[in-house]
């Protein structure tokens, strides 16, 4: 079993370049029958994906959420299976290749990196522990989702404004279609992150005794969803729509990633296990 | 093969030449029925602003190209057409350009879908005039599937190619819905009616007109369920549309760029389109520099116009495929209405379920018997088969070969040679 999570954790980036290629020669050329070899592409992927993750929980006895590497595999796996749905509910083409990019990413680093690790912390093994990683990473690929589209609308909108009528304008869908799928996933990855962080913050001061109201990757993931919630509801009171709005979730996925990137790797805090 | 086409078209004549045989609705049966007292048989005749195309199949074979054009131009009584504004086609090449049509790559505008539909009309028209026999049918079925193939297989007819229909291509990039939109259209000239109906046509949701001589507003607001707005205060309700597109005549600036910032604030920021097709423009151009204001004019559109073209020219080798293609395939067909082939294939029909039921039948016999029932049921086909057979050799040695080929056609349907033949090749 080992050897074979082994050979799927190289076999894992190898699969999302290939998706990626199909997708992008798919949004060059814009063939019709691509459109069905590229979702195979996907699917056959998003499979391997799912049957590594659980070989890996089988084989490590914990699932692989316990170190940002292990992390960045599940991150990969949650944006191309939300995107995979977007994809089939939506049937919208063309921003496949902008989304798919990211998996490819955060698997390439993932299998770079990670570790067979057999002994993780009893803590580690905790249920809730598990819905409040696992809700706080759906979150995230939410708004990471969002900020794609965002970019995708500005990107749009900037060539509809100065008459640049390329490849973008001709494969991408309209502007309203691009601000709703970025505010549908952020609406989304709101509703999973506040669920992460009610059970983060009434769980976590029981289980850990370092416990602390001013832990870096809370302060950051409150400021984050501070920022969405000021968003959201601006949306639906009709204050902010279009340019402003995905302005907004980009900037939220950018804090989201810098909140991240200082919690992990720079702070010393509860939240790092390794 | 003899079928003969004429074509006078936009590139052979020009406007004042093609309109002076141009025929309208009404004078397509008379002329139908002159041709066939003109000795053609059956035929398609195919009239358009660009074009008027006469293909036909003459009931003997001294019918040529000048009959055609001299039954047009007597018909029409028109004058100083000459001989080089005609193109003429025979055989296998007017199929070909009948095909070129029905596909719209001999179109001015590369790949317009208006011809496909006018073709289709025109066929129903010569067969609701009895002016279609068995070959010209055959040859309809054909272009109609050409015409299908090449709007299915290719983008011939992708993009928009046209200023008007550029406009309403733009506004589907920036909005999704639009029957959940509204919309303004400053001036009722031609290019404000013709854009009218494109979102009439897209389901817009809701459709205003205005124009500086209110009737004619009106006429165009009738005709396409719209509201009319007076031209004198139209500015005061801009606000109410996401949508505006301007093709007056004015001489000067309609809309300034304070009245779309006030209106925008009014619509709290909700998106608007300004399309000016007008010249010289009808609108501030400095409009384009407000956040949420898509303002295009003419020079902008003709940008998607341009490209689509390119892409549609692009497209035309692969188009002519499927023109060569199906011209392979009704060549097949037409050459199995030979009368010796025919014969052959008939015979050999009949012998085929002889032999299988003498085969499956014959052991329930004695052995001197076997032989008799061979000789007895080869005697009962040859008698069967000798009407036919004769009936074959005498049309085909007749001069009319329409009347041949039709005989031909219809046994070779009757009993699904065909078909049985190429379900024996695969």
């Amino acid at each position: 079993m080992i050897s074979s999570i082994h050979t799927i954790n190289i076999l894992l980036p190898i699969f999302y370049f290939a998706t990626l290629v199909v997708y992008f020669y798919d949004f060059l050329k814009g063939e019709v029958k691509l459109v069905n070899v590229k979702r195979v592409f996907l699917f056959i992927t998003l499979f391997l994906h799912l049957v590594y993750i659980v070989m890996r929980t089988i084989a490590f006895d914990h699932p692989p959420i316990t170190n940002v590497f292990e992390i960045f595999t599940i991150l990969a796996i949650t944006i191309s299976f939300s995107y995979f749905l977007v994809e089939l509910v939506s049937d919208i083409r063309g921003t496949g290749p902008f989304i798919i990019i990211l998996p490819l990413i955060f698997q390439l680093i993932s299998s770079l990196f990670i570790q067979d690790l057999t002994e993780v912390k009893e803590v580690l093994r905790s249920n809730l522990l598990g819905i409040h990683v696992i809700s706080a990473l759906l979150g995230y690929s939410g708004f990471t989702i969002s900020a794609v589209y965002g970019f995708l609308y500005l990107t749009l909108y900037k060539d509809i404004k100065l008459n640049k009528f390329g490849l973008i304008f001709n494969r991408l869908p309209n502007l309203e279609v691009l601000e709703r799928l970025s505010l549908y996933s952020a609406v989304i990855g709101f509703v999973a992150l506040t669920i992460a962080i009610i059970i983060g913050v009434i769980w976590l001061p029981v289980a850990f005794p370092k416990f602390s109201y001013l832990d870096p990757k809370l302060v950051g993931s409150t400021m984050v969803w501070l920022l969405y919630a000021a968003g959201i509801t601006s949306k639906i009171m009709g204050k902010w729509r279009g340019k402003k709005l995905v302005i907004l979730s980009i900037s939220g996925f950018i804090v989201a990633i810098i909140s991240t990137i200082l919690s992990n790797f720079l702070a010393q805090s509860f939240h790092s296990f390794y | 093969m003899n079928l003969i086409a004429i074509s006078i078209n936009h590139r052979t004549a020009s406007v004042d030449l093609r309109e002076a045989v141009h025929l309208k609705e009404d004078e397509i049966r008379p002329f139908i029925n002159l041709a066939k007292e003109n000795q053609i048989k059956e035929g398609l005749i195919l009239s358009t602003c660009n074009r008027t195309e006469i293909f036909g199949i003459p009931n003997n074979n001294e019918a040529s190209h000048e009959n055609f054009q001299n039954l047009l131009l007597n018909f029409k009584a028109a004058q100083n057409i000459s001989e080089h504004n005609f193109q003429k086609f025979i055989s296998r090449d007017a199929i070909r350009h009948l095909f070129s049509v029905a596909t719209g790559i001999d179109s001015l505008l590369i790949g317009d879908n208006q011809v496909f539909k006018q073709v289709k009309d025109s066929f129903q028209v010569a067969e609701e005039a009895n002016f279609t026999g068995y070959i010209m049918h055959r040859i309809f079925d054909a272009a109609i599937r050409t015409g299908k193939r090449a709007i299915s297989e290719t983008a011939i007819s992708e993009g928009a190619v046209t200023i008007s229909y550029a406009a309403v291509q733009l506004t589907e990039k920036i909005f999704s819905n639009l029957s959940k939109k509204s919309a303004l259209v400053i001036g009722t000239g031609e290019t404000g009616e013709i854009a009218a109906k494109h979102l009439s046509e897209k389901g817009i949701g809701s459709l205003a007109v205005t124009n500086r001589t209110q009737e004619k507003a009106e006429k165009l607001a009738e005709k396409l369920n719209a509201k009319v707005i007076p031209f004198d205060d139209f500015k005061e309700s801009i606000y109410k549309f996401d949508i505006i597109i301007s093709a007056t005549a004015a001489p000067d600036i309609l809309v300034r760029k304070d009245d779309v910032k006030t209106a925008l604030k009014k619509r709290s920021n909700n998106p608007m389109i300004l399309m000016d097709i007008a010249v010289p423009r009808d609108i501030d151009p400095a409009t384009k520099e407000i956040d949420y204001v898509f303002y295009h004019d003419l020079d902008s559109l003709n940008i998607i116009v341009d490209q689509n073209l390119a892409k549609r020219k692009s497209e035309i080798p692969k188009v002519e495929k499927i023109i060569e293609e199906e011209i392979d395939n009704f060549w097949e067909w037409y050459n199995s209405l030979q009368a010796a082939p025919a014969i052959k294939d008939l015979r050999d029909f009949f012998e085929d379920i002889r032999n299988e039921e003498v085969e499956k039948n014959k052991n329930k016999f004695s052995s001197e018997d076997q032989e008799k029932l061979d000789i007895v049921t080869k005697r009962i086909i040859n008698k069967i088969l000798h009407h036919p057979t004769i009936e074959l050799r005498k049309a085909d040695e007749n001069s009319n070969s329409v009347d041949s080929s039709t005989k031909i056609g219809i046994i070779r349907d009757l009993f699904g040679i065909n078909s049985r033949k190429k379900s024996e090749k695969e």
